[in-house]
């Protein structure tokens, strides 16, 4: 196996080699702050998981997110002629379309419990879907009852967490950067 | 993304820092047995959770572990003489048994000896030898749980084999590692292939044919089971389930018939990690062609500086890069094998990473819950005194899957039995 001292080879410098990921050398990472803002979207798709994302919505100061609670399907088709559209609620009560929070949405997170509604995970994986935007799903339930849901949301999320608490929603959406 | 607050709280492990606190409530692996081969053998240096000390095996076969160092001048008993059913400190012959006690300071009159030796003993930990791994616990003597029941530790002679090896990096880093399923179709799909400890199995057709992976993460009692999902024929679903236990147990979905592996990722200090490595059969022996995969450095394991634990590959010789072996595609990073995949880019990232500075996306959910539960866990012990998950051996006994399911079928409900260790029972896996 050759190695990087190998006759041939490029000389390997200090601060280009491996070793440079010492502790003295980790200090020289550039530090400035990422200016790139994710534009997420939460999702609450049942009532029990409404009172989540509007605790969630007013424990801190967000990044930008918007906070969301799955009212009913819309009439009409939504996307162009793509899925159809849903009516969403702001934590204060607004109203507004999901396809319009989804234009220049890169995250959507749907948090559902046990009693999720079904159409409402099928209604937004699919609006994600055709916008190629990356679909999550929280799912908190107690042991034995998430089983539904989550079979509910496996076609419509890449990625699934299964909670035992609604406690840790805030921490996962922060680790988010929502 | 972590508060640089939380970062420190999550990877710094020495004595009286809240996760070295968590860490003091576990049987944890140590030394590999082997390095301790005989009775009176030279003694072994060992830095655990910041703490050094000195593990011995004397005249009687009882193994111990002690603080490093004299507790006259300071001198390191690494230079002392294991003989007699005692460590003697080479500086002025002072003696200790195995629980650190001192039993004989020559230069004291006889009168006096004997309660001067009471008064004389080195802080040591219990120092346990299941299958090839002696298991120290570190924390408060009355709080001792029960022995630790790892499958790979209990299976007959023969069936298991285990290595370890020295890591430049913090633990946690690491043990994300373990977590991670997410980077295996890239940073290891050269390995399904080729190697010997891999190849052949039918699960890995829907690896190389799916690139595409979906994750499921659901908590457990002592972690979390992460569970990788790919298409399979048509209506079913692929999963790969990785439990984690906490604070540092991963074990690798099996493949095929081959012995299934996984890891412990145990602080030596907050820069540094030793990374246990077992790989087992639940109902066979291991083959002669296994056994010899294993010790050349195939699957999960790894070559070493001779006489050491360091790898063969490591910072100093920027892990044998192979630009050549890239470009063709033999591998993904340049670098050969598993272990050393990892651990060259988990020691890039420093020797503490900087967790504010990330950009976590959706598919590191199962990191972000894993930071998350050892947070909680170690509030809960800290506040509260709440015995963390993983310490009970129910906990332990657990098994990782691959397996193919119906699409509608969740992984948690439909693989309960075989999540759990059954002796005698094969592994789930295809």
């Amino acid at each position: 196996m050759p190695r990087s001292d190998a006759p041939g080879s490029r000389p390997t410098l200090l601060s280009s080699c491996a070793l440079a990921t010492t502790a003295a050398e980790a200090r020289f990472r550039i530090s400035r702050p990422d200016t790139s803002i994710r534009d997420a979207r939460v999702i609450a798709v049942d009532e029990p998981a409404a009172v989540l994302v509007r605790a969630a919505a007013a424990a801190r100061a967000w990044r930008g997110g918007h906070f969301l609670v799955f009212d009913r399907v819309a009439s009409g088709p939504g996307h162009g002629d793509g899925p159809a559209d849903a009516v969403l609620r702001t934590p204060d009560g607004a109203v507004t379309l999901l396809s319009a929070e989804l234009e220049g949405a890169d995250l959507t997170v749907m948090v559902a419990t046990a009693a999720a509604r079904l159409e409402a995970t099928s209604v937004i994986g699919d609006a994600c879907a055709a916008r190629m935007i990356m679909s999550a799903g929280l799912v908190v339930a107690a042991e034995g009852l998430a089983g539904p849901v989550v079979s509910a949301l496996r076609p419509n999320a890449m990625v699934l967490v299964v909670l035992d608490s609604g406690d840790d929603v805030p921490e996962i959406l922060t680790a988010l950067r929502v | 993304m972590l508060k640089t607050e939380i970062n420190d709280l999550l990877t710094q492990t020495g004595p009286g820092t809240p996760m070295g606190e968590m860490f003091r409530q576990y049987w944890i692996p140590a030394l590999l047995a082997s390095e301790l081969p005989e009775n009176d053998c030279p003694p072994v240096r060992v830095k655990l959770l910041s703490e050094r000390l000195i593990a011995i095996r004397d005249s009687e076969g009882r193994y111990g572990l002690m603080d490093e160092f004299c507790a006259h001048r300071g001198v390191s008993l690494w230079f002392g003489r294991n003989e007699e059913s005692g460590l003697r400190c080479a500086y002025h012959g002072w003696k200790y048994d195995v629980t650190g006690q001192c039993i004989e300071i020559p230069s004291e009159p006889d009168e006096r000896h004997s309660v001067l030796c009471a008064k004389v003993k080195l802080t040591s930990y219990p120092l346990v030898k299941i299958g090839e791994v002696l298991w120290t616990y570190m924390g408060d003597p009355k709080d001792i749980p029960d022995l630790p029941e790892w499958e790979f530790a209990l299976v007959p002679e023969g069936q298991s084999y285990t290595s370890k090896r020295w890591q430049e990096c913090n633990w946690l880093q690491a043990l994300e590692g373990g977590i991670d399923s997410s980077h295996v179709s890239w940073l290891h799909s050269d390995g399904l292939r080729s190697d010997p400890l891999f190849k052949g199995a039918q699960g890995n057709k829907y690896n190389l044919a799916d690139r595409k992976v979906f994750f499921e993460v659901v908590e457990s009692d002592g972690g979390l089971l992460i569970g990788a999902r790919r298409n399979a024929e048509e209506g079913h679903y692929y999963w790969r389930i990785t439990p984690w236990v906490m604070p540092a147990f991963t074990m690798i979905p099996p493949r095929g018939d081959h012995p299934v592996h996984g890891h412990f990722w145990i602080p030596i200090d907050d820069e540094n990690c030793w990374v246990f490595t077992y790989d087992y059969h639940p109902v066979r022996q291991l083959t002669e062609r296994e056994l010899q995969a294993m010790k050349d450095g195939f699957g999960v394991h790894n070559e070493f500086v001779p006489g050491t634990f360091r790898p063969l590959q490591n910072k100093d010789n920027d892990y044998m890069m192979d630009r050549e072996a890239q470009k063709r595609g033999d591998t993904y990073s340049g670098v050969k094998g598993i272990s050393m995949q990892d651990a060259s880019l988990q020691e890039s990232m420093g020797p503490i990473v900087d967790r504010t500075k990330e950009r976590l996306v959706s598919t590191d959910s199962g990191i972000i819950l894993a930071r998350r539960k050892l947070w909680r866990t170690l509030e809960a012990l800290r506040d509260e005194g709440t015995k963390p998950p993983g310490v009970n051996p129910e906990h332990q006994r657990v098994r990782s899957v691959a397996i193919v399911l119906p699409a509608d079928e969740s992984f948690a409900e439909s693989c309960r039995d075989a999540l759990t260790v059954r002796p005698g029972e094969r592994h789930a896996s295809v």
